[in-house]
């Protein structure tokens, strides 16, 4: 079950990937994973949901969950979301959470020291 | 040494107590089932008193719930911390303790000793694999309780304990639905030139956090609000419960939808830290000619004009409320010509395993028509829940702006 939240390290930065389908069923899980793989060693945790076909509300909330956590720890999140993009930004949550269409995007964005700022893919305001 | 019972009679009144919880499922409450737990427990270990502290898992307490021989406990509402004490041991190392001597060095709830209890045995009550409270018997007379006697109360714990987690389940399941049935408003309030229908449906089983609200201000603006607090049951209807009342006083406040939305964010932050939830909240003017909308991750409304198709509002996204401090919170403006219907939603209708968000918001524009708010919500029910049982509770609100003529 556990790979389904795959986590590796790359360097300072990690990447998790997140299962096809998060809904009422499996997201306490996923919150559980997500807020595991936010630690205060992580720089950048990028959420890869590009293999996400299906996301509802209650996966956002973990996402935010873990948003908060990461808040705690200076953990900067970014995701990667293709099919449930839509989702995440209807409900304003790209606000807080910069989101790429592929993990090498957000991956390149990643790589440079975080304190890069001023970059356009970055959605903080 | 204390008389004990033949086996014969001990394993009768373990069946007895096992024929109480299964007649309690059915009929009795969980303060019913309690009493006669300890009745019995009592009467099989020849004890004196006996005692049900049940966990309080947020504060991390045991709570004295019910008492035979040692009604104060109860009445005195005592509380002990989890790992202090003797019950509180018992609850902490999940596992049967003995005391032979009781005083203030042992035990640390007074009640015990002043009322002269000379003996403890307590066990954990255990259901799910979760300790969900403290079972004990005391003596008045020095007494030695055996590891026969703490296998005997361990055996009526053990028989009690998923009784009483499935009452207390159901009785938080009675009252999220009591108190959400109060706080949703039972006739919605008519302005002239406006219409306005609602429904709730709880998910399956289980009563959510969903809810909508309708009221005036002072002013003349006709408001309506609908949110959905993430989670379930007694503790999400509580936290919806709290979440309506402030609003409501925000409003009073200021007429700036985002200012309302704003001080709500700052509320929950401070005092319910760790609660996430979405709100649409909108400001019709007096005239009801445009509304002014501000959404903290909630989906938007569906606007469906006279004779034209349905469609999703381009209502401006911000952040879900108790997500970060200090979220933008912009504010749309649509206007509103006779006759159109809004229809407010929360994310239960329209997400179903299976079929992306982006479909179910398709089904939904589809069932919506400019008309009668009460056709509308029924349309709109029948269309995207049907027969089958929706896994999430569902709120939905249509507010309609009456043709000239119809107002």
């Amino acid at each position: 079950m556990f790979e389904e939240y795959l986590l590796q390290r790359l360097g300072p930065h990690a990447v998790i990937t997140m299962p096809a389908e998060i809904d009422l069923t499996n997201a306490d899980q996923v919150c559980q994973a997500l807020l595991a793989a936010v630690s205060p060693g992580v720089a950048v945790l990028v959420i890869d949901m590009s293999r996400t076909t299906f996301c509802d509300s209650a996966g956002v909330h973990a996402v935010i969950s873990a948003y908060r956590h990461a808040a705690t720890t200076g953990t900067q999140l970014r995701l990667v979301a293709t099919t449930v993009l839509r989702i995440f930004t209807i409900i304003g949550a790209d606000e807080v959470i910069p989101l790429y269409p592929t993990l090498d995007e957000a991956l390149a964005d990643a790589a440079p020291a975080p304190a890069a700022s001023g970059d356009p893919g970055d959605g903080r305001r | 040494m204390t008389a004990h019972l033949s086996p014969a009679v001990v394993q009768d009144r373990l069946r007895d107590i096992q024929s109480i919880t299964d007649v309690a499922l059915s009929r009795l409450s969980a303060d019913e089932l309690l009493a006669a737990l300890l009745e019995r427990t009592r009467d099989i270990l020849q004890a004196d008193t006996a005692a049900v502290l049940l966990l309080d898992f947020s504060a991390g307490q045991l709570v004295a719930t019910a008492a035979a021989g040692l009604e104060e406990e109860v009445r005195q509402g005592v509380r002990i911390p989890v790992g202090r004490g003797f019950a509180g041991r018992i609850a902490a190392e999940h596992r049967p303790v003995i005391f032979d001597h009781v005083d203030h060095t042992t035990v640390l709830n007074p009640i015990l000793w002043e009322k002269g209890i000379r003996a403890l045995m307590g066990v954990p009550l255990i259901a799910d694999g979760k300790v969900i409270g403290v079972l004990h018997v005391g003596s008045l007379a020095a007494r030695k309780f055996t590891t026969d006697d703490v296998e005997l109360l361990q055996m009526a714990a053990d028989r009690a304990a998923t009784a009483v987690q499935s009452l207390l389940i159901r009785e938080d399941r009675i009252a999220a639905a009591a108190l959400q049935r109060s706080l949703l408003p039972s006739a919605l309030p008519t302005s002239g030139g406006a219409e306005m229908a609602g429904r709730y449906a709880p998910g399956e089983g289980a009563v959510g956090g969903d809810w909508y609200d309708v009221f005036n201000l002072p002013s003349g603006e006709l408001c309506t609000v609908i949110g959905d607090v993430t989670g379930s049951g007694l503790p999400a209807a509580v936290i919806m419960g709290r979440m309506r009342s402030a609003l409501r006083a925000y409003a009073l406040e200021t007429r700036d939808p985002a200012e309302v939305l704003a001080r709500l964010d700052r509320k929950m932050q401070h005092f319910e830290p760790g609660a996430v939830a979405t709100v649409l909240y909108a400001v019709f003017d007096p005239c009801l000619e445009r509304v002014h909308l501000c959404s903290a991750g909630h989906y938007p409304p569906v606007i469906a004009r006279p004779a034209r198709p349905a469609e999703l509002a381009d209502v401006a996204p911000g952040l879900l409320i108790g997500a970060a401090p200090g979220a933008r919170r912009p504010v749309t403006t649509i206007d509103i010509a006779p006759g159109t219907l809004l229809c407010f939603y929360t994310d239960g209708l329209i997400e179903r395993r299976g079929r992306s968000v982006d479909e179910g918001l398709t089904v939904l524009c589809q069932a919506v028509i400019a008309q009668s708010p009460d056709v509308a919500c029924a349309e709109v029910m029948a269309a995207l829940v049907g027969s089958d049982p929706a896994p999430d509770d569902i709120a939905l609100l249509m507010f309609r702006r009456s043709l000239p003529g119809t107002g």
